[in-house]
């Protein structure tokens, strides 16, 4: 990448704001807010004991406080719950019904809705604030019996399955983010797989923050049934603000027998400024179960956004030879911190695991991968690999590793590695000897750091993978 | 539910009433939580609650120690030694040294030093501990023989707590290598409670060895904190098998530069063992050195545990570190948690580690059973293979020798 390209995108481009009147639920986290919010979405009766059981467990739940990156106290009550674009109060039954400042918004960030015009088939569902304002590609998806929706509707049309496996990944009272977001989640996307079925194309969720004053929280849910195949990504912005915003969706995968979810995801939330003002607080609970043989979840992620990123993209193995997959990329630079990694849990027998991490910090931030690797005793010749590579820009930042390594079985084999360095010299100083300049160096050096990952991406998102690894660590190195 | 434990400051004769007000403090500390579980995060493997409340009915703190005379020693090679009965020092004897070069003393635990309040089990230590050592070797003197730490226990130690603690400095440019060897002869249960201090002078060198004798039923948690000044090395091996449970929690500060520190450790577990070694070293300085390999073969219903945490400040660049824990595990019932820890704040460093388990690999058994070796033999021989690469490390000769012969015994004992 060209030194002129990455100045023009040097800022964080997507914080703006867009001028959209709101309908707001009541502020600060109340029975009556949830009450708000379940009728708002015209929810079925179950739906809402499901959220006041949530609310009830809540009350007697802790804020965890083990984690490394600290931030001040969260005022719930500040908080609201529900921000929505009042022209999408009835779901926009085509593209033309959606009001344009939000087509505009979303043409901005560079993503396509208008789904004529698009020649390689991505299908879309964009949530805005709270709520998801349009899916694309519908018809064709249910040709093939495809469910891609947002979660409101098919707690609605498709509530069996939703019934069935909400929550069944991540329990009510799991912890208290995630019990949060079960007993006031807003929107999300849901995907239903048929048997035996490949999704055609690529899913893909955007999501946006608007809205000042309002936490974000969705909730994805992804079935793939016996035999299926889906790739899903996942992408997200928020406008530049002096406060801090809380994110905290739940997203939960079930891959059934034969089956195979992807899973990725760039995420770029604001950061807050190279003070360390602002900025999303991304507290996200993902866990895929493979419950099935043969099945198989793969999380990919970029993390280059958010003040503070506290996430553990986690799968648990239950069907014998289910595989696990993990590839992240972290990068923090001015203030940001982040605290993320993976769980790995072998309950079946044969499964196999693999974790690539590789976090990069710069400036005066904080980059950690924890991690949990456990081997139960009944999940014979159970294999998994763990690589976490660090490296460190500057002296003012921090980079840490602690994994948990449980083994419990003789015929299972564990291995971890890891190592901590900095930008090798000798290669910094091989690129400046054949006229790269310091900056380009470091974007093509840290790119190939990161190359096993990138390779998991899906095309689209590569590129703007790299373009945001270019970006985040622009004026790092001087 | 009733307390398993019953501890008590007044147990303790001839303490000043400044001193008992200190000790009573630390206690009621201790007392709010108790024994540390796997809430706590240094314990995350391991509930001790739990493992001693299954095995004790009440620890109490009173114990009389009987006067024994009669001790075996090692005759297998020359060496100094000192007699710790009980956590009492009961005699020395430093016939292959300048005596004017050693300073040797009970441990004053009447006026004690204040430890680190993190640790319950150091709390526990400053309230309790009677007893102990207080070794000092002067500058320019290197040890012509090793010195042995007999720890031995009397036959009447039956649900009680021992807890002392122990000091060692080491002045400049002076050289030691020491043995730790408890030597255990009641078949009854006890828990020990020791808190170590080394201090290593500009270029001393301290070898640290632990092994014992025999297989016991005791209970050990041993505090080892060291700091390290300038150009120094502390090398740390660990073969203590055969107790019930283990615990060394080792810590390093490594203060001035190329101070340089390893530990070591070969451990095969036996039948319900526990195991824990947790490390944190501490580069506080640039330019400075660690090292760590733990080696760990895992039988019957065994439990081997490591915790290692490599911690670099900002200003200790051109560090090197370096961690490794790996882990044999024989049987489905035996069980190896890690959590080797990277906490770095430097940039300009070399950091890595890594840590492996798993079984043995069957292919190689099979092919020394195609070349006439019989399985349990095969098994050995690959087992000795893998610990092999620690005991090569050993310093000196005939010590060596003896503690190769040792840990032979307790890998055949499978």
């Amino acid at each position: 990448m060209k030194t002129e390209d990455l100045k023009n995108i040097k800022d964080y481009k997507y914080g703006f704001t867009t001028d959209v009147e709101n309908i707001r639920s009541p502020k600060g986290l109340s029975e009556e807010t949830i009450r708000f919010i379940s009728n708002i979405k015209k929810e079925p009766s179950w739906m809402l004991d499901w959220r006041l059981k949530a609310f009830n467990r809540l009350k007697v739940l802790k804020e965890p406080d083990w984690q490394k990156p600290k931030y001040p106290k969260i005022n719930y009550q500040d908080l609201y719950y529900y921000s929505a674009p009042k022209s999408a109060s009835t779901k926009p039954k085509n593209l033309d019904e959606i009001d344009p400042k939000i087509l505009e918004t979303y043409k901005k960030l560079g993503i396509p809705l208008d789904e004529q015009k698009r020649l390689n088939g991505i299908a879309v569902d964009a949530v805005f604030d709270s709520v998801s304002v349009a899916t694309t590609f519908k018809d064709e998806l249910t040709k093939k019996g495809i469910i891609f929706c947002s979660i409101s509707e098919a707690i609605q049309k498709h509530s069996d399955l939703v019934k069935k496996y909400l929550g069944s990944v991540i329990p009510l009272s799991d912890h208290y983010f995630a019990t949060l977001n079960s007993a006031v989640f807003t929107d999300g996307s849901f995907v239903y797989i048929p048997p035996n079925t490949r999704c055609p194309m690529e899913l893909s969720t955007y999501f946006r923050i608007n809205a000042s004053e309002t936490g974000q929280f969705e909730r994805t849910l992804i079935i793939a049934d016996k035999g299926s195949y889906v790739s899903y990504l996942e992408g997200c912005t928020a406008p530049m603000r002096d406060e801090n915003q809380l994110h905290a969706a739940n997203v939960e995968l079930v891959a059934l027998d034969d089956a195979e979810i992807k899973y990725s995801t760039v995420q770029n939330w604001y950061p807050g400024d190279e003070n360390g003002v602002g900025g999303i607080y991304n507290f996200v609970t993902k866990r895929g179960a493979c419950r099935g043989k043969n099945s198989k979840i793969s999380w990919t992620q970029v993390e280059t956004g958010s003040a503070i990123t506290w996430k553990y993209p986690s799968c648990i193995l239950q069907g014998d030879n289910s595989v696990g997959e993990f590839y992240s990329i972290a990068i923090t630079n001015n203030h940001q911190k982040a605290d993320t990694g993976t769980k790995m849990i072998h309950i079946g027998k044969n499964t196999k695991s693999k974790i690539i991490s590789k976090g990069i910090s710069a400036g005066k931030a904080d980059n950690m991968y924890r991690g949990l690797v456990e081997v139960k005793n009944k999940a014979s010749n159970s294999r998994n690999y763990t690589q976490c590579d660090s490296l460190l820009m500057g002296n003012k930042c921090g980079a840490h590793t602690i994994p948990y390594i449980k083994n419990n079985n003789s015929t299972s084999t564990i291995e971890h590695e890891a190592t901590t360095t900095k930008i090798n010299e000798e290669q910094l100083y091989y690129c400046n000897q054949r006229g790269l300049d310091q900056e380009e160096a470091v974007s093509l050096i840290v790119n190939g750091f990161c190359k096993e990952v990138l390779q998991q991406l899906p095309m689209e998102f590569a590129v703007e993978a790299q373009k945001l690894v270019a970006i985040s660590l622009e004026g790092s190195v001087g | 539910m009733k307390n398993f434990y019953d501890f008590k400051v007044d147990n303790i004769e001839g303490l000043s009433a400044q001193e008992k007000e200190f000790r009573n403090k630390e206690l009621d500390l201790f007392n709010k939580n108790g024994f540390p579980n796997k809430r706590e995060e240094a314990w995350k493997f391991t509930d001790l609650n739990t493992i001693l409340s299954k095995n004790f009915a009440n620890i109490t703190n009173d114990y009389i120690s009987l006067k024994e005379k009669k001790f075996e020693l090692i005759k297998e090679f020359d060496h100094n030694y000192l007699i710790v009965l009980d956590g009492i020092l009961v005699s020395n004897e430093f016939k292959f040294e300048d005596k004017n070069k050693v300073l040797i003393k009970e441990y004053d635990y009447k006026k004690q030093i204040s430890v680190s309040n993190q640790n319950s089990l150091n709390l526990l230590n400053n309230a309790l501990a009677t007893g102990g050592y207080n070794l000092e070797i002067s500058r320019d003197y290197k040890f012509k023989k090793p010195l042995v730490v007999y720890n031995y226990f009397s036959e009447s130690i039956k649900e009680k707590i021992i807890s002392y603690k122990n000091s060692l400095i080491l002045n400049e440019n002076s050289e030691l290598t020491i043995l730790n060897y408890t030597d255990t002869k009641t078949k009854n249960n006890f828990f020990v409670n020791s808190f170590d201090y080394l201090k290593l002078k500009k270029d001393s060198n301290l070898k640290n060895i632990f092994i014992n004798k025999d297989r016991c039923n005791c209970y050990f948690h041993n505090y080892l904190k060291s700091d390290l000044e300038q150009n120094t090395n502390l090398d740390t091996y660990i073969l203590s098998t055969g107790l019930k449970f283990n615990k060394m929690d080792i810590e390093i500060n490594l203060n001035e530069e190329r101070a340089k520190s390893s530990i070591f450790s070969a451990l095969s577990l036996g039948s319900e063992e526990h195991q824990e070694i947790k490390s944190s070293i501490n580069h506080n300085f640039k330019n400075c050195q660690s090292y760590q390999k733990i080696k760990n073969v895992l039988n019957d219903q065994s439990r081997g545990v490591y915790q290692g945490k490599i911690f670099v400040k900002q200003e200790a660049q051109k560090t090197d570190a370096y961690q490794l824990s790996k882990a044999l595990l024989l049987n489905d019932n035996s069980e190896f948690d890690a959590k080797p820890e990277l906490e770095i704040y430097a940039d300009d460093v070399k950091c890595s580690h890594g840590s492996t388990s798993g079984s043995i690999d069957l292919n190689l058994i099979h092919y020394l059973k195609s070349r006439g070796i019989p399985e349990k033999e095969a098994y050995q021989m690959l087992i000795n293979g893998f610990l092999s690469e620690i005991l090569e490390k050993l310093p000196e000769d005939n010590l060596k020798k003896f503690l190769v012969e040792k840990i032979g015994r307790q890998i055949n004992g499978y």
